[in-house]
């Protein structure tokens, strides 16, 4: 690769950042795709990967008398210190890794040269897994009210909305395109989730092109179209999610928000979440805070209210919580915007979505939200998160907030989500990868000017094929807090003091609590298993024995009987006390008959392996890769991080690119 | 309803109106007001059903407050706007039309008076002041209960329910078993059960004979005398001379001491002190000294972060501030103290596990923060403590027995200025741990809460002295005073928190049991991967109750830190523990080393002590706030889940066995209604959902107490008539 200036630089140090004594020793390699740090220990050579795509920053620091370091900041927040002996080569690989972590062209992105050797069917079956019109049609839609609409075929009238849009049938082409010209960026209101079960609706639009006081009539109809579309309510919600002040500058540049009086049957309501770069502002605060060392109460606690973060998580969920009130409980249709209505619009429809169906909980519902309201919709996944070089200014923890609204909901609500906290940390992750194709570009019609379907993979058929990993146990799909309406509640007690370390912290290993409650649930579901096959064992040989006795009845086999039962209940009343006791007590464990002895005992100790095997990716060459299968393998409160691919199959290509 | 024997109906009034809703008097309760000597008692005129489920206490119905618990009564006449903080004795000046009564587990509870007698209410609210109030500790009412049982003998469980047949299936939460340390063979099981061979249970304070506030038995290290105890005690504040409290496999002691006052004397003693306790370590190592009252907030501190948790809780989260609650929640140093509280313990856990040495825990009187330090050590060290049976007698040996004062830092008998909440601290550390290591210990969050709780009933007399010698004097005194013969008993007994009985129902005692808690066999769980036991045990062999050989080789040898005999030059150093570069690095390095392993949970289990990890108690905090209460939601959906698991696992351990001893319908069907569990799974792979009463509050109901806040918006500051919130240090003075 041209933009590798140094590929390889040995006797680099890894730091520790809880411990400034603790460094490993290593070398450091440069490859197409990945930054890549080989321990020297012999036995482990733990290694550590880093996706150039991931990087946010780079920093040089002053060189010191043991060398150079360079700080390298990850959007996963993986914060890597490393230093590197030469002032040189620390250069060299500085300029590299600038080049290399901001690319130019989609083409320099992983998703176009990572193969998961998957062939042309797999490949395309992955593409069909989440289909929009197939979740529409769950929805009820098309039904009498609600149509699909092809005026947007061709891209004609918003190129930034998807070709397929639901609207009311009510609404003609002629009402659709005046409307689109009366919104910002053309983007028109169409429908995100239809309730079925009283006919109302969440909308979606930007902003309308309402300056200080002009109307469209075309846009007028549109918002009575939707209105009517629900018989049952006569108004509508129109729900602005910006400040109030935002929205009232917005009339200067003559954009702005619905006068009432213009609107007939128009409820208007703000409710204020900030602009995308208080909320850039507001994360580095966080991080900083997470940053920290050894953070005490106070450092921790003011660190977090002055970033505001969990203050404006709240605000989303609060607007979230509006709309779904509005729909489930009002039976009130509500349109959605902000500004061009793809960044809090999209967070506000998908929390509010998730509150209402079950089946957004789900592993595969789940992926559908995220593809209805985020992809489809052209939420700008290449300016927020800085997948190509551009405008720092466009980049924004847009999506990340949503998947937190996600984690809080679950934390509340512990056995309403089918997925866990790992399968969120997942997504996160591969937003940033692009390892997949899912979210390259800014809209639809650009990914498909790409051909991202026939050139890359699709990260839905990766996260279904391993979704045994990202099943939560306590998941029950009949629970009544499954069924229904989530009501979070929010107040602070609940809310604001809930960081989420599983997330932000997720590399600091020392940091986490080990042993969630999740993790032990999984313990406690894999003993069940155990003891239901040793059972159904049993039960057969005691079966054949009582066969075997009938018909040869003879003073041995009795006598056989009579020595297991001694054995068995000497093992029963000991307690032990030690492992030591306890471990000889399992070799006294009477199911160990000569038979089946062997396979049990190992059966017993690959539960561990049981449970890797899952991802395949991961149990492989778990040697050579240890301290990457030590990452991942994590669970999910420790939150699994890198997922298996960055690691795995490809690593061999990429250290012979190096 | 008034059923607990001794118990009086002192005073009562009807047509009084319970306020739920801060705008609306449509969901408010109509009912009978009643004071008794034990309690005030709302019973509602419908008996409508307002929880769902019936966890409730035999002693107390759903409306009732312990007299104990009253934290201040409030009288306000809306007409004359008057308001009145009532003390005890005091006069009422004007009729009532309403009572706003503060209870110390935060707690608001709201009556009307407008269509009740205004005399009568005004009586109620007088006799409620006067009997929560009481001058005398022989005025709160155990001794009431407890003269009654020994007038009538034959009484002795008449009054109070049993509870559904007895302790059977719970055995291990019940009075019986839970060593006391009111006698000398307990603190002997417990150094044979620690192996302590050199120290030596101690009876000189037989009958109180040294210090009234040590008890009667203790241990001390063998090489000392009692004579020379004797002769040392007069220089110990209190004369209260070290007292063990527990030894590690390795021989490493923890003592706890008081200061010594007679400064001539000090160096001596204190080095014939250390010496002993030198003596008594295997190695000989030496003595880690840590001053607690230099490193550790004050028990005034305490209070005051107490007070303002308080606020912060009842009324704050549901103002208009709640943009800034992070940092009131900071401004309590509530959170920071548990912190310093935790870290400091375990430091200490560092220098007996690693370094080898005793530690002396020294406080000016060593009966407030020592009981603190002392227990939260031996949790963190001790499987045992984190048992059910153990974690109760660690609370009898080193807070009812080494002269915690309860009944002043509970402040039973509302004379505020010693008042400090420290159990209530050691609980929420030990939640802190729970939290951290959800399956290392054998109870729930539940019982630590009920445990708290049940501090501010004033039937037990666990939790009402300041020192066991107090409850043998008080209790000889009044059975004089009410003719009861004593006979060979050293004061009345009185009845045991521990004897779980007297509050709940077997069944409602399952809930204590922690489902993730599986003994001896619990699967390792570590980065999500389950590990059997003997696969752990190849990671990580130093267990605690595992072989002390092993430590003696393998560790003390990579330490840099080798024990000097006999000397002291170390020991008397208060700064030990930053005292050089390289011992804070070691320590450093120990925990770093500690959390890279995976837990054992039957060896020692060190707390996160970073600002991420310390967390408020909720279920604690904020159970009695219905806007905080989550539907259908909170940890108890995932806790109700665990316990049908469990209970699966147990039914299939059970099945297992019968079929091995193939004698499938034998001896196991008493075992087979019973399960550990409160909840229980309906047959294998139970699909039945979730009760529909589950909420974040469980097993406590906020349903029937105020709400902080109306639909409208309403904060409840201004809602109460204008009476301040917690005006515990103030007085409202605008009567007349």
């Amino acid at each position: 690769m041209e933009h590798i200036r140094m590929p390889k630089v040995e006797n680099v140090r890894l730091l520790d950042r809880l411990s400034s004594r603790k460094a490993a020793l290593g070398t450091l390699y440069l490859t197409a795709t990945h930054v890549i740090f080989v321990e020297n220990v012999s036995e482990t050579r733990k290694e550590t990967w880093v996706l150039h795509s991931q990087i946010s920053s780079i920093e040089k620091q002053a060189t010191t008398a043991t060398g150079c370091p360079l700080l390298i900041r990850c959007k996963n927040f993986q914060v890597i210190q490393l230093v590197i002996p030469q002032e040189r080569d620390c250069h060299d690989v500085y300029i590299s890794l600038i080049r290399l972590a901001r690319p130019v062209k989609y083409e320099e992105l992983y998703c176009f040269s990572f193969n998961p050797k998957l062939d042309k069917e797999e490949r395309e079956r992955g593409w069909k897994l989440v289909d929009l019109s197939e979740e529409y049609n769950r929805m009820g839609i098309p039904n009498d009210c609600w149509q699909m609409s092809d005026v947007n075929r061709d891209y004609g009238v918003c190129d930034s909305y998807p070709t397929e849009v639901y609207v009311p049938k009510s609404a003609t082409a002629h009402i659709i395109v005046g409307s689109s010209k009366f919104r910002s960026r053309r983007r028109f209101p169409a429908l995100s989730y239809y309730y079925k079960d009283n006919n109302a609706s969440i909308c979606r639009s930007s902003q309308p092109l309402s300056g200080f006081s002009a109307r469209c009539l075309e846009d007028e109809q549109m918002l009575q179209a939707i209105r009517k579309a629900n018989p049952g309510s006569d108004f509508i919600y129109v729900v602005d999610t910006r400040p109030k002040l935002n929205a009232m500058a917005n009339r200067a540049a003559g954009k702005g928000y619905e006068n009432e009086d213009n609107y007939s049957n128009i409820k208007f309501q703000f409710i204020g979440i900030e602009n995308i770069h208080v909320m850039r502002n507001s994360l580095q605060k966080m991080l900083e805070v997470c940053e920290m060392k050894s953070p005490s109460m106070s450092d921790f606690l003011w660190g977090l209210e002055n970033s505001g973060w969990l203050k404006h998580i709240k605000a989303i969920m609060d607007a979230g919580i509006f709309i779904a009130k509005a729909v489930a409980e009002e039976g009130v249709s509500v349109l959605v915007h902000c500004s061009d209505g793809w960044d809090r619009t999209a967070q506000v429809c998908s929390v509010a979505s998730l509150l209402l169906d079950p089946y957004y909980r789900t592993v595969k519902g789940f992926m559908v939200l995220i593809e209805k309201d985020w992809v489809s919709f052209g939420h700008k996944f290449n300016h927020r998160y800085g997948n190509l070089d551009g405008d720092p200014k466009e980049i924004s923890p847009v999506i990340d907030q949503f998947i937190e609204c996600v984690w809080q909901l679950m934390e509340q609500f512990p056995c309403a989500f089918e997925f866990n906290e790992r399968f969120l940390i997942h997504i996160q992750h591969h937003i940033y990868s692009c390892q997949f194709g899912n979210f390259l570009c800014n809209s639809q019609k650009e990914r498909r000017e790409l051909k991202i379907r026939e050139r890359t993979y699709s990260l839905w058929a990766h996260l279904w094929k391993n979704r045994a990993d990202y099943l939560n146990p306590l998941y029950r799909s009949e629970h009544s807090q499954t069924r229904g309406t989530l009501h979070p509640q929010m107040a602070p007690c609940n809310f604001l003091y809930k960081f989420w370390s599983g997330m932000y912290n997720r590399f600091e290993k020392g940091l986490h609590p080990r042993q969630s409650v999740t993790d032990y649930l999984m313990a406690v579901k894999e003993e069940t298993q155990q003891l239901e096959e040793e059972l159904e064992v049993l039960g057969e040989r005691l079966a054949n024995l009582q066969k075997l006795q009938s018909n040869d009845n003879k003073v041995k086999s009795k006598q056989q009987d009579r020595s297991k039962e001694l054995g068995l209940s000497a093992s029963n009343n000991s307690l032990a006390n030690t492992p030591q006791e306890y471990s000889s007590e399992l070799k006294s464990f009477p199911s160990r008959s000569p038979s089946q002895g062997d396979e049990e005992d190992s059966a017993l100790i690959l539960t561990q392996d049981n449970l890797k095997s899952s991802d395949p990716d991961l149990s492989a060459n778990s040697d050579q890769e240890s301290g990457v299968e030590d990452l991942s393998c994590r669970s999910p409160s420790g939150g699994g991080c890198l997922p298996s691919e960055d690691s795995g199959k490809d690593s061999d290509e990429a250290v012979c690119l190096a | 309803p008034f059923s607990v024997l001794g118990e009086i109906v002192v005073n009562e009034v009807n047509f009084v109106r319970k306020c739920i809703a801060t705008d609306t008097s449509q969901y408010d309760l109509w009912g009978k007001l009643v004071c008794t000597n034990f309690k005030i008692s709302f019973i509602t005129d419908d008996p409508m059903p307002l929880q769902k489920f019936h966890y409730k206490n035999l002693l107390l119905g759903e409306h009732d407050v312990p007299l104990t618990c009253i934290e201040q009564i409030v009288t306000v006449n809306d007409t004359k706007r008057k308001q009145k903080v009532l003390g005890p004795n005091q006069k009422l000046k004007f009729n009532p039309t309403e009572l706003i009564i503060y209870c110390k587990d935060f707690r608001i509870v709201r009556f009307r008076f407008d269509e009740a007698g205004p005399e009568s209410a005004k009586k109620v609210c007088l006799a409620i002041a006067h009997y929560s109030q009481p001058t005398d500790l022989q005025l709160l009412f155990a001794f009431e209960y407890v003269g009654e049982i020994y007038h009538n003998p034959a009484k002795k469980v008449n009054g109070i329910d049993p509870g559904g047949g007895g302790s059977s299936g719970i055995g291990s939460a019940s009075g019986q078993q839970t060593p006391l340390f009111e006698t000398y063979s307990d603190w002997d099981r417990e150094i044979k059960r620690t192996g302590a061979s050199e120290w030596r249970v101690c009876s000189v304070n037989e009958g109180y004979m040294i210090s009234t506030c040590l008890p009667e038995y203790f241990v001390v290290p063998s090489s000392l005398a009692d004579q020379d105890l004797k002769l040392y005690s007069h220089s110990f504040i209190g004369r209260r001379m070290p007292l063990w409290s527990w030894n590690h496999p390795n021989g490493s002691a923890l003592v706890r001491m008081a200061n010594i006052k007679d400064v001539l004397q000090q160096r001596r003693i204190d080095q014939r002190i250390c010496n002993a306790i030198t003596r008594s370590h295997p190695l000989r190592s030496d003595v880690y000294k840590s001053d607690l009252d230099k490193c550790l907030p004050s028990i005034q501190e305490i209070q005051a972060a107490h007070v303002k948790l308080k606020q912060l809780c009842v009324n704050e989260p549901f103002e208009e501030t709640e943009e800034k609650w992070l940092s009131s929640l900071e401004n309590t140093h509530w959170l920071e103290y548990i912190r310093s509280f935790l870290k400091h313990s375990a430091e200490l856990v560092y220098m007996m596990e690693c370094k080898h040495v005793s530690v002396v825990l020294q406080e000016e009187e060593g009966r407030d923060l020592s009981c603190l330090a002392a227990s939260l050590v031996q949790v963190m060290l001790d499987p045992y403590f984190r048992t059910i049976v153990g974690f109760q007698s660690l609370i009898q040996k080193e807070w009812v027995m080494a002269g915690y004062q309860f009944l002043d830092r509970c402040n039973h008998l509302k004379r505020s200025d010693k008042e400090s909440p420290l159990f209530l601290m050691f609980l929420d550390c030990v939640w802190q741990l729970l939290e951290q290591y959800p399956a290392a210990f054998e109870f729930s969050e539940m019982y630590l809460t009920i445990l708290y709780d049940s501090a501010r009933i004033s039937l037990f007399g666990t939790f009402l002295f300041n020192c066991p010698h107090q409850r043998v004097k008080e209790s000889t005194e009044f059975a004089i005073s009410k003719n009861i013969q004593l006979g060979d008993e050293k004061g009345l007994k009185f009845p045991c928190v521990w004897d779980w009985s007297l509050q709940f129902t077997s069944r409602d005692r399952l809930l204590f049991h922690n489902p993730l808690y599986v003994g001896k066999s619990a699967p390792c769980v570590q980065n999500g991967a389950v590990k059997t036991f003997k696969r752990s045990k190849k990671n990580y062999s130093s267990t605690l109750r595992g072989a002390p050989p092993a430590l003696k080789n393998g560790i003390i040898s990579e330490q840099e830190f080798l024990p000097r005999r006999n000397s002291l030059i170390l020991k008397l150093k208060p700064d030990f523990l930053q005292q050089t570069e390289s011992q804070s690095n070691s320590m450093e390095q120990y925990f770093r080393d500690w959390f890279a392993k995976p837990v054992d949970l039957h060896g020692v289990i060190l707390p996160h002590v970073s600002g991420t990890q310390i967390k408020l108690w909720k279920l604690c905090y904020f159970r009695w706030v219905p806007e905080a209460q989550i539907n259908h939601g909170g940890f108890i959906a995932a806790f109700h889940k665990v316990s049908l698991l469990a209970d699966e696992v147990d039914t299939l351990n059970r099945n297992l066995r019968q079929y091995k001893s193939n004698s499938p319908l034998q001896g196991n069907c008493s075992e087979l209604d019973q399960g550990r569990m409160y909840f229980r799974a309906n047959g294998l792979n139970d699909t039945s959902g979730a009760p529909d009463f589950l909420s974040s509050s469980f097993p406590f109901s906020p349903v029937g107490n105020l709400c902080r806040r109306s639909i409208l918006g309403t904060p409840l500051s201004k809602f109460l008539s204008g009476a301040k919130i917690w005006l515990s240090t103030e007085t409202l003075a605008n009567e007349d």
